[in-house]
C-alpha cells in the first residue's frame, strides 16, 4: 500500500502527469503501476470506473462502517420506545399490547437515518474533508473540469525518473510537472522533449 | 471503461467534449440572470409573500381561518400534504432506484429531481405543522422530548408519529444524498470562480474536494449505500403517509391496498411535476442536448405505467366494497362516484387513469409541448386524488345529523397558491446557484470523450 503521507508532505518530490484523454489515462495508470513506482493518487473530473483497480486501490471499508450505524439505529429506536411506551408510562390503548408491531416503521427509519448521516460523517472523516477546506491537492485548475493528473512519489532513487516522463509521455500526457521540495505551490514544468523519445507532441 | 451498446441512442446529444459539459451546465450559474429567470423569480417571491401572508393570519387568529369543520377534520390541509409529499417522491424514486437498476438516463435529471423532492417535502410539511395549531408547543406532540407535563409522552403506536419520523428522515437522507452529490460539481464551479465572492462560498462548500481517485472510490461506494437505504425509505414514506389513512376506522380509508396504491400515486404524480419542471427548463436553458426527447419518453412511460396502476387501484377499491357486504364501505365508494363530490371523483378518474393512456402513442411521447400539457393534467388529477380521498370519506359520516359539505377558505387557498412560491423560489435559486445538470455524472456517459 502506498503511503498517502508521501504526497500530504511537502518535503517530498512528486511527478505530475496531466492527460485530456481519459482512456489514454487509465492505460498509463495501469502501466505506471505495473512497473511497480508509487502512485500516490489520481484526480479525474469524474468517476473512471476501472481506474481504482488500475491503480491497485482496495475496496473501501466504509460499508462495514454503515453497517455498525445502522446497528445503532435500530438499538436507539428500539430502546427509546422500549423506554417510553412500556417502562416509563405504559400506555394501553384499546387493550393492546404496549410491545408490538406498531415499532417497526420507527425502528426502520431510524436505521435508515442513522446510516445515512454515519456514512456520510465517515466518509468526511475518511476523506479528510471539511467545509471551507482549502484544497491543496490542485495540480491543474482543470482537474474538476476535463483534465486527469496522475502523482507519482519521485523521492525514492529506485524510481527512474526519466523512464517515468517517457513513459507518461507516450501514454498521451499534454503536461508533465514536477513539484520540488520547495512547498505545495512550487511547480516546475518538465520539458518533455528531453526526454531519448522520438515521439511527436500529437495530442 | 466504458462499453457502451452499438444500438441504443446516445444520452447525451450534441457531440460534446468534456469541456462542453463544464462550460454549458456552468453557464448559468457564471452569466447575468436571464430576463425569463427574473421575471420567474419576482413572480415565485409575489406568491411566497401570500403564503407566509396567509400562514400569519392562522398563526394570529387560529385554524377557524380555515373552512374545517367538526366532520371533515382534514380537508385542503392535508390534501396538499399528501398532494406535496407524493410530487417529493420522483426524486428519490429516480437517484436511488434508477442507480441501482442502472438506468443511465437518470444521469441529466437526478439533481434536479432531487431539489424539486427537497423542496416539495418542506412545502408538505408546512401543512402538518399548521395544522396542530399552536405550533410553537408542536415540538412536544411530535418529538419525543424530556418534558415537565408529567409524562407526557409522544404515542409510537400511533401512524401520525410514525409519519413524522418518517418525513424527516426521508427529508434529511435526501438533503444528504443531495449535498454529496453536489460537492464535486460545487468544486468544478469553484475552480472556474473568477469573482471572490463565488471564490469563498464555492469553495466553503466543496469541502476541499479535489477529484482524488480515493475519495472517488470511497464516494461510489457511499453513493451505493444510500440509493440501497433509499429505495426502501421511499416506499415507506408513501406507505406511512398512506397508514395515517389505512389504520383508521373510516369507510373509505381502512383499505389493506392503500400502501402500494399510494406509492404507485407518489411516483405518478412525482413524474409528472418532473416533465413540468424539465419540459421548461430543458427549453429555456437550452438543454435539449442534455434531456433529450428520449429522457422525457422514458418518463412518460412510467408516468403511464403508474397511471394504470392507480387506475386500476379505484376500480378494486370499488370492487372490495361491493365484495365485502360493509354497507358503510359500500355507501362511502357510491358517495364518491354519484355524491356532491362526484365531479372531484370524475375529474380524478379522467385526469388519473384515462389521460395518460395517450402516452401509448409514440407521437404523445415524444412531442414535448404535448407532454407539458399532459404533466399538468397529472398535477391536477392527483391532487383531486387526495381531495377525494379525504373529503369524501370524512364529509358523511355514520349518523346523517353530522353529514356536511366542505370548501375551503380565501387562507387555505392563499396557503396552497403559497406553497408553489416557496416550491419556485426554492427551485428558481436552485437553477442560478447550482449547476442543474450532474456534471460529473453526465462526463461518464459521453461517448465523444476526445
Amino acid at each position: 500500500m502506498i503511503d498517502r503521507n508521501l504526497y500530504l508532505d511537502k518535503n517530498k518530490t512528486v511527478m505530475f502527469g496531466i492527460f485530456e484523454n481519459p482512456d489514454m489515462f487509465i492505460d498509463t495508470v495501469a502501466k505506471v503501476h505495473g512497473k511497480g513506482a508509487p502512485i500516490i493518487d489520481c484526480y479525474t473530473p469524474y468517476p473512471i470506473h476501472g481506474l481504482e483497480k488500475a491503480m491497485g486501490l482496495k475496496r473501501s471499508l466504509l460499508p462495514v462502517g454503515a453497517f455498525i450505524c445502522g446497528c445503532l439505529g435500530f438499538i436507539t429506536a428500539a430502546s427509546l420506545q422500549l423506554y417510553i411506551m412500556h417502562f416509563d408510562w405504559p400506555m394501553v390503548i384499546g387493550g393492546k399490547p404496549t410491545v408490538g408491531v406498531s415499532f417497526v416503521p420507527v425502528l426502520f427509519e431510524l436505521s435508515v437515518l442513522f446510516t445515512a448521516f454515519g456514512l456520510a460523517i465517515l466518509f468526511f472523516t475518511r476523506s479528510k474533508m471539511l467545509h471551507g477546506k482549502i484544497p491543496t491537492e490542485r495540480v491543474d485548475m482543470r482537474q474538476t473540469d476535463d483534465r486527469m493528473v496522475i502523482a507519482i512519489a519521485t523521492d525514492n532513487p529506485s524510481v527512474d525518473k526519466n523512464e517515468l516522463t517517457n513513459m507518461l509521455f507516450n501514454g498521451g500526457a499534454v503536461e508533465i510537472k514536477e513539484r520540488t521540495n520547495n512547498g505545495y505551490d512550487d511547480f516546475t514544468d518538465v520539458n518533455i522533449n528531453k526526454g531519448n523519445n522520438h515521439v511527436t507532441a500529437n495530442h | 471503461m466504458i462499453h457502451d451498446s452499438v444500438i441504443r441512442p446516445q444520452l447525451v446529444t450534441g457531440d460534446k467534449t468534456l469541456h462542453d459539459v463544464t462550460n454549458e451546465i456552468c453557464r448559468p450559474i457564471e452569466n447575468k440572470p436571464s430576463t425569463s429567470w427574473t421575471v420567474g423569480f419576482i413572480l415565485s417571491l409575489v406568491f411566497l409573500g401570500i403564503l407566509g401572508l396567509t400562514l400569519g393570519i392562522t398563526l394570529a387568529y387560529g385554524i377557524g381561518t380555515w373552512g374545517l369543520n367538526k366532520t371533515v377534520q382534514w380537508g385542503w390541509d392535508i390534501t396538499n400534504f399528501v398532494f406535496w409529499v407524493g410530487i417529493g417522491h420522483a426524486g428519490t424514486l429516480i437517484s436511488a432506484i434508477l442507480l441501482l437498476f442502472r438506468q443511465k438516463w437518470r444521469m441529466s435529471i437526478n439533481r434536479s429531481a432531487e431539489a424539486m423532492t427537497i423542496f416539495a417535502v418542506m412545502c408538505a410539511a408546512i401543512f402538518p405543522l399548521f395544522h396542530m395549531g399552536r405550533i410553537w408547543v408542536g415540538g412536544y406532540w411530535v418529538l419525543p422530548l424530556p418534558n415537565a407535563f408529567g409524562s407526557l409522552w409522544v404515542n409510537f403506536h400511533s401512524p401520525l408519529l410514525w409519519d413524522v419520523f418518517a418525513i424527516t428522515t426521508y427529508f434529511s437522507v435526501s438533503l444528504v444524498f443531495w449535498y454529496l452529490g453536489l460537492i464535486p460539481d460545487i468544486a468544478t464551479v469553484r475552480d472556474r470562480a473568477k469573482t471572490e465572492g463565488r471564490k469563498f462560498w464555492y469553495n466553503f462548500f466543496s469541502m476541499g474536494w479535489t477529484g482524488s481517485v480515493r475519495t472517488w472510490n470511497r464516494y461510489e461506494v457511499v453513493s451505493l449505500i444510500l440509493a440501497g437505504i433509499s429505495t426502501p425509505l421511499v416506499l415507506s414514506v408513501h406507505t406511512i403517509v398512506s397508514m395515517d389513512f389505512a389504520t383508521s376506522v373510516v369507510p373509505g380509508w381502512h383499505t389493506t391496498i392503500f400502501p402500494p396504491y399510494f406509492v404507485a400515486g407518489a411516483i405518478f404524480s412525482g413524474f409528472g411535476m418532473v416533465l413540468t419542471l424539465l419540459v421548461i427548463a430543458r427549453k429555456v436553458m437550452n438543454y435539449q442536448d442534455y434531456i433529450t426527447i428520449g429522457h422525457l419518453e422514458a418518463m412518460c412511460k412510467v408516468v403511464m405505467l403508474t397511471g394504470t396502476m392507480v387506475g386500476l387501484a379505484y376500480i378494486t377499491e370499488f370492487f372490495v366494497a361491493a365484495y365485502s357486504g360493509v354497507e358503510y364501505e359500500q355507501y362511502a365508494f357510491v358517495n364518491r362516484a354519484f355524491g356532491p363530490y362526484a365531479w372531484a371523483y370524475w375529474s380524478m378518474m379522467t385526469c388519473n387513469l384515462i389521460a395518460p393512456q395517450v402516452f401509448w402513442f409514440k407521437w404523445a411521447r415524444t412531442t414535448p409541448w404535448f407532454i407539458f400539457m399532459l404533466s399538468i393534467v397529472v398535477n391536477v388529477g392527483m391532487w383531486f386524488e387526495r381531495f377525494v380521498i379525504i373529503v369524501t370519506s370524512l364529509h358523511r359520516e355514520y349518523l346523517p345529523s353530522g353529514w356536511v359539505m366542505y370548501s375551503p377558505t380565501l387562507v387555505e387557498i392563499g396557503i396552497f397558491l403559497g406553497t408553489f412560491g416557496l416550491f419556485f423560489t426554492c427551485f428558481f435559486l436552485f437553477s442560478k446557484f447550482l449547476p442543474v445538470i450532474n456534471m460529473a455524472e453526465v462526463k461518464g456517459i459521453l461517448k465523444n470523450r476526445e
